[in-house]
């Protein structure tokens, strides 16, 4: 015990001499933020002369991890590097992400590229990235192209109109093909079943109970289990409260739902639509559809769980459940993959996962202060976003990932294969996906000037990636793709806001204690909820809205009202 | 005139000593020289730090001057004071610091005891090997253990218990607050006890074993021995620990709780230092996260001293 607490006083020390740090820092930055004027309009006179490609490390932080990073001694890493001289030492957040930040942030001491999603209001605070307008417009002719239309949506906010980062989780002109949200349903429950609508709760309720009935084990023995959730840490937005406005016919704006005409904020779980979703779940718990474990399990144990085949229904997305199914799907248990059913409380709801947001800027790449070349780490992330560089990026090199065939790119059989059979390995040798969160670029969907798609993404690639069984059912379901059952995004009003999770809130805001205060006390109250007796169902449920109320949720929705307010003036003058 | 003698007598008593304390420097220079470095790193790491409890009283912003901060005063411990999660924190510290103190100290003392009676060398370094080997393991692996031990899915626990009849329903043990101190306190004992235990019994081994001798000529039997023996003779031991884990009673650190805690038990999972990193440091309140650390250091110093002044009256042994 006493090693643990000499542990835990080390680190806060180590936060406060961090902060120390931050605090001496300050004037190196400005110095910097002095020098980089100059620096650009140096080079500003020289740029006829050729490229400088001379060997230029940068550090580039990102909060995403992404596990099969090969500090670019992949493919396409070399080919960079080649190219533009820059090589990226980069570090990517694992565990929590947007403590890593606050800590980078505090430390006073700058990555030269910053990707920090949300977390970039604390460098911005801090003064810590350099305002790109002038960049953008002197050195970049790839980038100005690709975001004309948009250039307001880059700015920060309306009071700061610079621009901070170069937004790139969001692909201009993206068309969504596939469905990777909605409620889940394992295709051998679907099949034996003869392929029922599966539409509304009590569909996807039915199906589930029907099929326990008739194969109440698996193969093995064990007992096949109705319906699991994800609830460990920050899982518990994406499968148990964000299905709650989707099947109640909300869109995503974190945790709020905003109305698209008057733009009135409200604490989602404050809306009488959703106490009977979560009473549907308490249902599903009392009727021992839902593993009991939901609320326990490690996200590990969830993902063993999915891989062992026994659990017929999810509610959540396929990237946070997809390592489970890789695993089925490398054992050849296709019919133990799963489905996506636009599931709602009635059918006069629609699922709104596909409400449409416009372009959303906010996610992006930053240039830190400390960065050495601002000139040409700008022109390092134009070079990605031009139309070769985006090629590279998605495609990989010709003639070795894929051929120009009559003119259209076509991947090889054998690179197609081992990219969707062998992806970590393919991933990691070809750097084909680990470059597309650095720069802008194009969609999916969206052709480049020779006819061909810029990403790989593009119906008949995704129909080609379906396997034998996927195919079966959605053919069944007269569909070629799951996001044929959903419904489209010209069925909605475009929310003029983009999305209300991709507005940053201002560090020293009431709001984010408040809103923290909320999640506590929601991510506690709805476990209890599910899992109480169905008689107690409305007593906690009063219980816990009274909770909201004393902890000033009100004040909360009126703060988010605001912002999503100048959010909409920002981007539509 | 009698109070100036005695003023000028102190004065000329303590430039004395003063001159004593350089005269026996300068002899020993090479000794004070050989613990310089550990004073630098003393200074660096325990007392340079304390410049940013300043930040506690300021609203800290990264990125600026000390002088461009805003001084506040005590606005943040006034904030920290009145909200009603940082009680129900310190009593889910309190309360998992005692236990673990109870059971931290009964196990591993009862443990070396036992191994000491235990006669046959092998197996007393047998016992002793597997008893410590947990120390070594990492929380997170312990964690995984544990909840998998406690799994109402074919948990080792549930399947005994199920199979002793004496429930007929797996318990669903992670999911209930009230069982989660005690879960916390078990998992901590059977992860140090053997650790724990070697000073014990390093203690033990210090004991002369003519006192032994002359006990059993006396006719002392093995648990009088236990008794008026081997407990006195650790008894400093012991006391010292003590003073030492009450010194360190609300900083428990947060990996078992926030590897074992769930939702469902948010209640009675949430620690004072869980707390600070997640009221302070997440939310970028550096300096909420500094006051919470002062309140935190302050108690301590307290509980540390009153310890040691009580001990020292009662057993006559302390550490200070």
């Amino acid at each position: 015990m006493n090693q643990i607490s000499k542990w835990s006083s080390l680190a806060l020390s180590t936060t406060l001499v961090a902060g120390l740090l931050a605090g001496c820092g300050s004037n190196n930055n400005n110095e910097d933020n002095a020098a980089s004027p100059d620096t650009s309009s140096n080079t500003g006179t020289e740029s006829a002369a050729p490229e400088d490609t001379s060997p230029l490390t940068l550090t580039y932080y990102s909060e995403d991890p992404s596990p099969n990073w090969a500090n670019m001694q992949d493919e396409i890493g070399k080919n960079l590097t080649e190219k533009t001289g820059i090589t990226l030492d980069a570090e990517f957040a694992v565990g929590d992400a947007v403590q890593k930040s606050s800590l980078i942030a505090a430390s006073g001491e700058y990555p030269d590229l910053i990707s920090a999603k949300q977390s970039i209001a604390k460098f911005v605070d801090a003064g810590a990235v350099l305002d790109l307008t002038d960049l953008i417009d002197k050195y970049a002719p790839n980038l100005k192209k690709l975001f004309e239309g948009n250039m307001s949506r880059l700015r920060y906010s309306d009071d700061d109109h610079a621009i901070y980062v170069i937004p790139s989780y969001n692909g201009i002109g993206q068309e969504y093909f596939n469905a990777g949200g909605g409620f889940e349903l394992q295709h051998r429950v679907v099949k034996e079943l003869g392929y029922p609508q599966i539409r509304t709760v009590a569909d996807y309720e039915k199906a589930i109970k029907d099929y326990l009935a008739l194969h109440p084990k698996d193969e093995n023995g064990n007992p096949n289990i109705g319906l699991t959730l994800n609830a460990d840490d920050w899982h518990m937005y994406i499968s148990v409260t964000n299905p709650a406005f989707l099947a109640t016919g909300g869109s995503d704006d974190g945790e709020f739902n905003i109305n698209v005409d008057t733009q009135e904020v409200t604490y989602h779980f404050r809306r009488p639509e959703e106490k009977e979703y979560f009473k549907w779940l308490n249902h599903m718990n009392a009727e021992g559809l839902l593993d009991p474990e939901s609320f326990v399990q490690k996200y590990d144990q969830y993902k063993a769980k999915i891989a062992s085949g026994r659990v017929l229904g999810l509610i959540d997305q396929d990237w946070d459940y997809g390592d489970g199914e890789k695993a089925l799907k490398a054992e050849g248990k296709f019919e133990y993959g799963y489905g996506h059913y636009p599931v709602t409380m009635s059918e006069d709801i629609k699922e709104a996962s596909f409400w449409p947001t416009g372009f959303m800027a906010g996610s992006g790449v930053a240039i830190s202060v400390d960065n050495p070349d601002p000139v040409r780490t700008i022109k390092f992330l134009d070079y990605l976003a031009s139309d070769e560089g985006q090629v590279l990026m998605n495609w990989g090199i010709e003639g070795k990932h894929y051929n120009v065939v009559d003119g259209k790119r076509v991947i090889p059989q054998e690179v197609n294969d081992r990219k969707i059979n062998d992806a970590t390995n393919f991933t990691k040798e070809t750097g084909i996906g680990l470059y597309n969160l650095l720069s802008g670029h194009y969609g999916d969907g969206v052709k480049d000037p020779s006819g061909n798609y810029y990403t790989t993404n593009f119906p008949e690639q995704i129909e080609a990636g379906f396997n034998d069984v996927e195919k079966e059912v959605l053919k069944a379901y007269n569909s070629t793709t799951w996001k044929d059952l959903f419904p489209k995004e010209e069925e909605f009003k475009i929310k003029p806001w983009g999305a209300a999770w991709n507005i940053p809130v201002p560090g020293d805001s009431e709001a984010v204690v408040i809103e923290k205060k909320l999640t506590d006390i929601t991510w506690k109250r709805i476990p209890e909820v599910i899992l109480a007796k169905p008689a107690d169902f409305d007593k906690i449920w009063d219980a816990y809205q009274q909770e909201l109320v004393k902890a000033d949720v009100e004040k909360a929705e009126s703060i988010r009202e605001d912002l999503v307010k100048a959010r909409v003036k920002l981007w539509n003058e | 005139m009698k109070a100036v003698t005695t003023s000028v007598q102190q004065q000329t008593r303590k430039l004395k000593r003063e001159r004593n304390f350089w005269r026996t420097a300068i002899r020993n220079k090479y000794l004070y020289m050989m613990s310089l470095p550990f004073i630098i790193w003393v200074f660096v790491f325990s007392y340079y730090p304390l410049w940013g409890w300043t930040m506690a009283f300021q609203k800290y912003k990264p990125a600026k001057s000390f002088g461009e901060q805003d001084w506040v005063g005590f606005d943040q411990f006034k904030t920290l004071f009145q909200d009603d999660t940082f009680y129900l924190v310190m009593r889910n510290t309190l309360a998992m610091s005692f236990m673990g103190i109870i059971a931290g100290f009964a196990v591993p003392i009862i443990f070396a005891v036992l191994l000491n009676e235990v006669r046959s060398m092998a197996f007393k370094r047998f016992a002793q090997t597997i008893s410590y080997l947990p120390h070594f393991v990492s929380w997170v692996v312990v964690a995984g253990i544990v909840t998998k031990m406690l799994s109402a899915d074919h948990g080792t626990v549930n399947e005994i218990l199920m199979w002793l009849g004496l429930i007929d329903q797996p318990i669903q043990f992670l999911a209930h607050g009230h069982y989660f101190w005690g879960i916390i306190t078990i998992s901590d004992v059977w992860k140090e006890m053997g650790w724990n235990t070697i000073i014990y019994l390093a203690a033990i081994a210090g004991i002369s074993q003519e006192m032994y001798e002359a006990a059993r000529v006396d006719g002392a039997n093995r648990i009088k021995q236990i008794w008026h023996i081997t407990l006195p003779g650790i008894r400093s031991t012991i006391v010292i620990l003590l003073i030492m884990s009450i010194g360190h009673l609300i900083q428990i650190g947060f990996e078992k709780q926030f590897l074992l805690g769930n939702n469902l038990v948010r209640d009675y999972s949430q620690v004072l230092d869980l707390y600070a990193l997640e009221y302070g440091l997440q939310l970028s309140r550096y300096s909420f996260g500094t006051a919470v650390n002062i309140f935190n250091s302050v108690v301590s110093i307290i509980l540390l001293f009153t310890a040691n002044g009580l001990f020292k009256k009662i057993t006559k042994e302390s550490i200070m």
